[in-house]
């Protein structure tokens, strides 16, 4: 298994170079630059004047150039500044990270809890009313959009009743980290219903599936309580496409929730992401997605060590 | 000399409407021949557009410049007669076969409903819209022009739909000026560069104000741009907010609206908080371009002069406590205010702003009005073009500062109500070209009522008084401004749930959600603010 784990960890590293550069030149292929939106489409502004900023922020260098002052800099630790404000990247990653992860983290962990939980319950009590019900709110939580849930939590939780804050994350008033807890609370349980419905219906089918299958048969055949075989016969197999679905969201770790964090200004690296797409600010759009990469293709090989250790018969790179 | 301008005022006054171009097509672009863009106007319900898109919130356009004092009686209004634009299109020769393309750079629901009623009314008449929202570079898409003015187009589009919202009348119409490149479509004329080039000129504002009227008759003449509607902007406030009488104005600009004397009401805990949204999502804009921005401009910043609410005549000094300017309109001196500081309780100094001056020469995102006072400066081209180490136009002694000019300007004075200085010793070593990317942008020291107290990008901004305004220190114990870009989205959401004391907003669906709280407030601002169809009459 080491050895795999070492010959996936060393793949890793072009691929991200292939995909990161994959991304640059999809974003340089779009029309306009940075520089076209830092200007008011109907104040004409002095050409020259425009050329000797796109010269100044280094956007007149050909593609591979761009990308490999980037590439290089983010080698050496330097993701570079953001081409509208000149902000250390890194700087706004730690500002804005802290944010997203809060966020992504509490809805991560009660989405996999409960939507496992939950799924699992409905798979067991299947054609019950239990069932019934989970399943009609599973559909209703993956067919509901985020931001109809925001919304409405909005309204009644924060306008009407008034308990909760309408948005954002800190105020100047807050001088402990538990202070804006009743900020998170909305957008992580806004966040959380989505996943968990998600995990929800994923956990079910599986269960279902596994609860079907010959080895569970001869599990009962052979006495074992019930709650036995549902649990460590039934539910460890049955995790294993739960943890596939779960570490496919890793990364909203990154990346996070970009509806959820508009509807409740939350200022997160989902809501940066997108400002520096619109911006066409390639430094920042691209060490977002180059983190994003990176935690997608290590999440892919923890998913696959993880498989392997939670169904007995699943062999890595031919073991 | 003042006789003489009285009767070219009169002269101007009493002439009619401008001379119309022959009826026919110009070149191979049917958008070329008057009668089809005259066509065009005659098909477009303004009334039913203003109605029904914009809820009533928008008054319907007849010429580019804004009703009021600088409205021509004599414009056509080209009110609303379909069986008229099938003439007109029939004597024209208009083939029913040919598409127009219309573009916009609106990617709100409005303009695409807009759009819709457009396509809609011109097919009564014949005519086949399609329309697309431009992605990517937009300036250049709308405002390519060809060398040779008779050349061909270089843009696909026929006609583009899009605003100018004006400090000064002149904006409207600088455009339309032969060679220069912008989304007008319009190739030009000697009879409208004359009147141009005279509108910036004057000084007499009389004469410019008659000279502005005579090319918004011209243009409406020759529906070289058809304006569709004027849009007011709406103030918003919670009824905590007290502004004391002071007064209302065009807040996408800088006037004296003295917020240092606004109050609200106190909080449980005693404390005057004022909410706002505007706040920066990841650095303060440099106040230099996009003027009006509450947040990040006006509460930090003050000026070289004071604006009138409407920016139609100056108040007096600002940072300068007196200014003269002569009578040739080439040279005005400044004499600064004694015991002015900056947010860090250092002085501002005449330095500062000769240095300022300088330094926004090679700044690239200059507001265009300023920028085109600021170029005429002495000196100003030969030291952009780096033949010269300084600018000998600008020039300081004492306490007075003195701009000397190449050409007079009808805005010089207007200008400086919207720049004023920085700080310059936090800009040393700093490339003007990459002014914005400076790290002074992170939290600036500025020389307005309030100072930046902390900024939590994309979250909110805090302001606190500055105890040493020269004007006094404000009353409002702190401003909280939650981050937003232009047109918050939030806007609404959070006003409902008292978190907005102060805003501007010109989105219906906004407006509308906020008639219906009854702790808010709303007054409409008329600002110049028109929102037109620019037809391009490049050969095709």
């Amino acid at each position: 298994m080491l050895t795999y784990i070492a010959r996936r960890l060393l793949i890793i590293v072009p691929m991200a170079i292939g995909i990161s550069f994959l991304i640059y030149l999809a974003l340089d292929l779009s029309p306009g630059d940075a520089v076209t939106r830092m200007l008011n489409p109907v104040q004409t502004v002095d050409p020259e004047r425009i050329e000797e900023l796109r010269r100044a922020l280094g956007l007149d260098a050909p593609l591979v150039v761009r990308y490999w002052i980037w590439f290089s800099g983010v080698l050496q630790g330097n993701f570079g500044r953001t081409l509208t404000g000149g902000v250390p990247i890194s700087r706004i990653l730690m500002e804005r990270l802290p944010a997203t992860l809060e966020l992504s983290v509490v809805a991560l962990v009660l989405s996999s809890i409960f939507g496992a939980i939950l799924g699992t319950v409905s798979a067991l009590k299947r054609g019950s009313a239990t069932d019934n019900i989970l399943t009609v709110a599973g559909m209703i939580g993956v067919s509901i959009p985020e931001f109809f849930f925001g919304l409405v939590a909005i309204l009644v939780f924060a306008i009407n009743l008034g308990w909760l804050p309408v948005g954002g994350r800190l105020l100047p008033s807050y001088t402990t980290y538990w202070d804006h807890i009743p900020n998170l609370v909305m957008p992580a349980l806004v966040l959380s219903i989505m996943m968990t419905a998600g995990v929800m219906r994923y956990a079910r089918s599986a269960m279902l599936d596994t609860l079907s299958k010959e080895f569970i048969k001869t599990a009962r055949s052979k006495g074992l309580p019930e709650w036995r075989v549902n649990l460590l016969h039934g539910f460890r197999v049955a995790l294993t496409p739960v943890v596939v679905l779960i570490g496919f969201r890793l990364p909203i770790l990154i990346g996070g929730s970009v509806i959820v964090e508009q509807v409740f200004q939350w200022p997160g690296l989902g809501h940066l992401f997108v400002l520096s797409v619109r911006n066409k600010d390639l430094p920042t759009v691209m060490t977002i997605a180059l983190l994003s990469v990176i935690l997608v293709l290590v999440v892919s090989l923890i998913i696959d060590v993880l498989t392997a250790i939670i169904d007995p018969r699943v062999r890595l790179g031919g073991e | 000399m003042r006789i003489f301008k009285a009767a070219a005022v009169a002269l101007l006054l009493q002439t009619g409407i401008s001379s119309v171009v022959q009826a026919q097509a110009l070149n191979g672009n049917p958008l070329s021949d008057v009668r089809v863009r005259q066509a065009i106007a005659y098909a477009i319900d303004r009334n039913l557009i203003t109605e029904s898109v914009f809820a009533g919130f928008a008054v319907p356009a007849d010429g580019l410049l804004p009703n009021g004092p600088f409205k021509s009686p004599n414009l056509d209004k080209y009110a609303y007669d379909p069986e008229k634009a099938k003439a007109l299109l029939a004597e024209a020769g208009w083939d029913s076969s040919r598409a127009l393309n219309m573009v916009y750079y609106y990617d709100d629901q409005i303009t695409a409903d807009l759009m819709a009623v457009l396509q809609a009314q011109l097919a009564e008449v014949g005519i086949t819209l399609t329309y697309n929202l431009i992605v990517g570079d937009v300036a250049k898409t709308l405002n390519s022009i060809p060398e040779d003015p008779k050349g061909k187009s270089v843009v696909t589009w026929d006609m583009a739909y899009g605003a100018r919202a004006a400090m000064v009348m002149q904006e409207y119409f600088n455009d339309y000026a032969t060679g220069k490149a912008s989304a007008d479509g319009f190739p030009g004329s000697p009879e409208l560069d004359a009147l141009i080039a005279d509108s910036n000129t004057a000084t007499d504002p009389e004469v410019a104000k008659a000279t502005l009227m005579k090319i918004d008759e011209y243009i409406n003449a020759n529906v070289l741009t058809l304006p569709l509607y004027y849009q007011q902007l709406q103030s918003v406030e919670s009824n905590r907010l007290d502004r004391h009488g002071e007064p209302y104005g065009n807040d996408q600009f800088n006037y004296d609206w003295n917020v240092h004397n606004w109050t609200v009401t106190p909080d449980a805990d005693g404390k005057a908080i004022l909410y706002t949204n505007g706040a920066p999502l990841d650095y303060f804009e440099q106040p230099w371009v996009n003027l009006g921005l509450w947040a990040g401009n006006k509460f930090i910043w003050a000026h070289m002069l004071g604006s009138k609410p409407f920016l139609d005549g100056i108040t007096g000094g600002d940072l300068a406590e007196s200014y003269e300017m002569s009578d040739d309109g080439l040279t005005l001196t400044f004499t600064m205010r004694d015991g002015t500081k900056w947010h860090d309780g250092e002085p501002i100094t005449v330095d500062d702003v000769t240095k300022s001056l300088i330094f926004s020469l090679k700044t690239p995102n200059l507001h265009g009005v300023i920028a085109s006072v600021f170029n005429s400066i002495e000196g100003a081209a030969e030291y952009v073009a780096g033949t010269a180490e300084t600018v000998s136009g600008i020039t300081s002694d004492g306490n007075k500062v003195t701009i000397k000019f190449t050409k007079p300007n009808a805005n010089t004075l207007i200008a400086f109500t919207q720049w004023g200085p920085f700080p310059m010793k936090y800009f040393e070593g700093v490339d003007p070209t990459l002014v914005q990317q400076a790290e002074f942008w992170q939290k600036p020291i500025g020389s307005g009522p309030f100072k930046v107290e902390e900024a939590k990008f994309g979250d909110f901004s805090s302001f606190v008084p500055f105890d040493d305004y020269y004007e006094g220190k404000p009353k409002i114990d702190q401003i909280i401004a939650w981050a937003s870009s232009d047109g918050d989205v939030n806007m609404v959401k959070n006003a409902s749930a008292h978190r907005i004391d102060f805003a501007v907003t010109k989105v219906v669906s906004d407006i509308e959600a906020i008639k219906a709280l009854d702790f808010m407030r709303m007054t409409p601002l008329d600002i110049p603010y028109t929102r037109m169809v620019w037809f391009n009459q490049y050969d095709k």
